[in-house]
């Protein structure tokens, strides 16, 4: 006993001399007397599920508390696990387990792989410390002798630190996207651009002179195949780096630069996934790379103490082709410069969200677009471009070249003003197409409400406008255009919002009819209509400055009336809309065929349901949105004299699958969009076909909708 | 609400029991409301628990129930000292639970008698 007490006594010291060290806030001095026994016999008093404490505390404050040795909640337990300590830099060097001198080339090469696996699992929303940091040579760079690793490890931080800024001035990442913490390291200011370039230079120019002398015997050739693989990486290193630098320049470029060293990269890339095989590789298959300068418990007690927790690291093949398509989608952004109109870059920002980029190349994409809010590619104002915009698509009285509207001052201020409270709106939904696609659909809810705002306005301004303009020396009607324009992008944001709710797969097979009627019976129909009253307008104002310029042109005339400005579009959102209503007449049959299994109402009302589903079209004034009252009166079979049976369903959604084909077969120059939902019409005109001439008419098995063919518009297949 | 109920019955219940308990489990009713008193006594104190791992944490003593869990606020975890006795720093934790099972000792910072020596 005495024993145990004097050591008691001895270990608390240390303590305490940890306490002043340290906490400089705590007491001085702990008195502690052990109280284990009296503490567990006098626990064993309180009646089972009775807590003991005191007022100020209770169950809801407990509930916060992390528990101890629970592995998914204690990070620090593993660091506890095993006896092997982990060292920090200093400790491993003096041990002799990290080189500075005199690594040899399959350490280099294993080394710099395995960082950038790591720097992979980072750029999927790892932490750093649990991912890049954990390789210790970027704990210390300037301690590293051997130039190759140091050139390399200054590099990566160089690397890490201009992703990190370009993904905080994009502000298109949410938690699950993006680690921004850097833990405390620091990300090597005192090295310039130009030095890390350098460094890297005069390491690739001594490696490229190795490439040069040719192999003699087995073992060289060895050699030499490493001299390329590491000579390789890092040059593919420096090229990376120059192409994110170009990319992040704030002043507006031409991206010529960055076109040709992204093409350098990919072509190293194809060496690199080559040579992946060599390196110092680690010995046994884990979740983290296990080689000398890695240690993955190395930051762990940097780490919050409620963390997520366990991190795998990407293998090196999956990090190699993950820099590949970043390569790619990279080259896809640089394109963005060639959009001068907001209809077509607003078209892109859309096209590439669909497949789902990584918070990198979509935060490059926001950054190239509008580097500062109100200003496009940096030079152009955004109010300027939206003017364009507007003036494009309907060509309103207001903002023609001639127009004698805008010598009204109240009229130029309310347009001006109009203009201005478009910006932010529209600024938005560019932000928004660079999030992930789950979050998009949250933000889509939201800025309905923005769009609502901007409707009212724009009819506003439409109506004075019109008023004036009929007053005018040469009326014009100035009806609806501003309020069309709107419009037509408040559907679009409608349509995006449903759609969402399928690739996120939300929806249960029984909510599918009122979703698919919603888009048939409204969205696209209000969108074509839109679509078609912008033609006609631009048509008649295109006629007018025809007449106005005299008889000159008379042939030119004739051959413009054949193609209509939106005349691809509007055949594109009829084909979906027919789309829409060959799915709801489908799902009406299945419905009356009882292949589909309905909530017990009492549980899942479907009217709740419906309510959830269209509440952020709750908002709008301009479109209505469409009660459940009146989704029950208007879908109602009663309706008809003699109410139509499954078949007679089946049959009227055939046919609408059939017209969707056609629409869609009169495009021209279709492309993969219009290929997918092809055969999506096609495969259901079959399917339909069969179920109305009684295929599988008694099984009450569910059909399969499979979204594989197209995020949005599913395969019915039957079972 | 609840809560603030069960720390009364804690507090009243103490005398109640004396009164209610018949003479043969007079005695152990006694401890166990000493237990309790001892128990309420160290509320708010600082606790240092080392657990079965090695690792030490101090914090402030706000909870317990019958097996011997505790939930210390404000902790601190300290590693066990390595053999070439370098001491890592403490990591902050906050408020955590540290389960009963796993408690290998405890130790009150007695504030009563020192505080002669310290002040």
């Amino acid at each position: 006993m005495a024993a145990l007490a004097t050591e008691d006594v001895a270990s608390d010291d240390l303590q305490c001399g940890m306490g002043i060290d340290s906490l400089p806030t705590q007491p001085l001095h702990y008195n502690w007397v052990d109280v284990t026994d009296e503490f567990f016999s006098a626990v064993k008093g309180l009646e089972l599920g009775q807590l003991l404490h005191d007022d100020l505390f209770g169950l809801f404050e407990a509930m916060s508390a992390i528990e101890m040795m629970d592995p998914k909640m204690d990070a620090g337990m593993l660091c506890n696990r095993g006896s092997k300590a982990t060292l920090n830099f200093d400790q491993a060097v003096e041990v002799g387990a990290l080189k500075l001198q005199d690594l040899c080339l399959a350490e280099e090469i294993g080394i710099i792989d395995s960082t950038l696996s790591c720097l992979v699992s980072w750029l999927e929303g790892h932490s750093l410390a649990q991912t890049v940091f954990t390789n210790l040579y970027l704990h210390k760079p300037h301690h590293i002798e051997d130039r190759v690793m140091k050139a390399f490890s200054i590099s990566i931080f160089k690397i890490v630190d201009i992703i990190k800024d370009f993904v905080n001035r994009a502000l298109v990442f949410e938690e699950e996207d993006f680690q921004p913490m850097v833990y405390g390291y620091r990300l090597v200011p005192d090295v310039s651009e130009p030095r890390t370039i350098g460094m890297l230079k005069e390491v690739e120019e001594e490696l490229h002179r190795r490439t040069r002398s040719k192999p003699s015997d087995l073992c060289s050739i060895d050699e030499h195949e490493d001299v390329v693989a590491l000579y390789s990486r890092i040059k593919f290193m420096r090229l990376l780096y120059q192409a994110l630098v170009c990319l992040g320049r704030r002043e507006p470029v031409g991206l010529g630069d960055c076109h040709r060293l992204l093409a350098g990269c990919s072509e190293l890339m194809v060496t690199m996934q080559k040579t992946v095989g060599r390196g110092l590789q680690p010995e046994v298959e884990s979740d983290h790379p296990a080689i000398m300068g890695f240690d993955p418990l190395v930051n762990q007690r940097l780490l919050p103490p409620t963390f997520p927790r366990y991190t795998k690291i990407k293998s090196r093949v999956e990090a190699l082709e993950y820099f590949e398509e970043l390569l790619n989608r990279l080259k896809v952004v640089c394109r963005i410069t060639s959009h001068s109109s907001f209809h077509s870059a607003l078209d892109f920002f859309i096209e590439f969200s669909q497949h789902g980029p990584c918070i990198l190349s979509r935060s490059i994409l926001q950054l190239l677009y509008l580097p500062q809010c109100n200003r496009v590619f940096g030079t152009f104002n955004f109010v300027d471009v939206l003017r364009d915009a507007a003036k494009n698509f309907i060509f309103p009285p207001a903002l023609m070249p001639k127009s004698t509207l805008l010598n009204n001052t109240q009229a130029k201020e309310y347009v001006e003003t109009f203009l201005n409270h478009c910006v932010r709106p529209f600024a938005s939904l560019v932000q928004l197409c660079g999030h992930n696609r789950a979050r998009q659909r949250d933000k889509l809810a939201h800025l309905l409400e923005d769009f609502a705002t901007l409707q009212d306005e724009a009819e506003r301004v439409d109506a004075y406008l019109h008023n004036l303009s009929l007053k005018s020396d040469s009326p014009r009607p100035h009806l609806a255009c501003f309020g069309t324009w709107i419009l037509y992008h408040t559907l679009r944001i409608m349509i995006m919002y449903l759609l969402s709710g399928f690739e996120l797969e939300l929806y249960s097979m029984h909510e599918y009819h009122y979703i698919f009627w919603y888009l048939y019976e409204f969205l696209y129909g209000w969108l074509v209509s839109a679509l078609s009253r912008a033609d006609t307008f631009l048509m008649e104002q295109e006629a007018m400055a025809e007449s106005h310029r005299g008889r000159g042109a008379k042939k030119n005339k004739a051959k413009k009336k054949k193609t209509r400005p939106y005349g691809r579009e509007i055949a594109m959102y009829q084909a979906l809309q027919n789309l829409c209503g060959g799915f709801y007449k489908a799902m009406v049959g299945f419905r009356l065929d009882g292949k589909i299994k309905l909530p017990h109402t009492e549980f899942d009302n479907e009217q709740v349901r419906y309510e959830h589903r269209f509440a952020p079209f709750a908002s709008l004034l301009t479109p209505p949105p469409m009660q459940y009252a009146e989704f029950q009166d208007m879908t109602s079979l009663l309706r008809y004299e003699k109410a139509p049976s499954s078949t007679n369903l089946y049959l009227a959604g055939c046919q609408l699958f059939h017209k969707a084909r056609s629409m869609l077969e009169t495009i021209n120059t279709p492309d993969q969009e219009v290929s997918d939902l092809l055969k999506v019409s096609k495969t259901n005109f079959v399917v339909l076909k069969l179920l109305a001439g009684g295929h599988k008419k008694d099984s009450t098995n569910p059909p399969d909708f499979d979204f594989t063919g197209h995020c949005h518009f599913p395969i019915i297949r039957l079972l | 609400m609840h809560e603030s109920e069960t720390s009364e019955s804690i507090t009243k219940g103490s005398p109640e029991d004396k009164n209610t308990e018949s003479d043969g489990k007079g005695k152990s009713s006694t401890s166990e409301t000493s237990g309790k008193q001892k128990l309420c006594s160290w509320l708010n104190k600082n606790f240092k628990i080392e657990m079965t791992d090695g690792r030490v944490l101090i914090g402030v003593f706000l909870c317990t129930d019958r097996d011997g869990n505790v939930i210390l606020g404000s902790c601190s975890e300290y590693l066990k000292p390595e053999d070439n006795g370098v001491i890592e720093e403490p990591r902050v934790l906050g408020l955590v639970m540290v389960p009963g099972r796993h408690i290998v000792s405890i130790h009150l910072d007695d504030i009563t008698n020192c505080s002669g020596e310290t002040m």
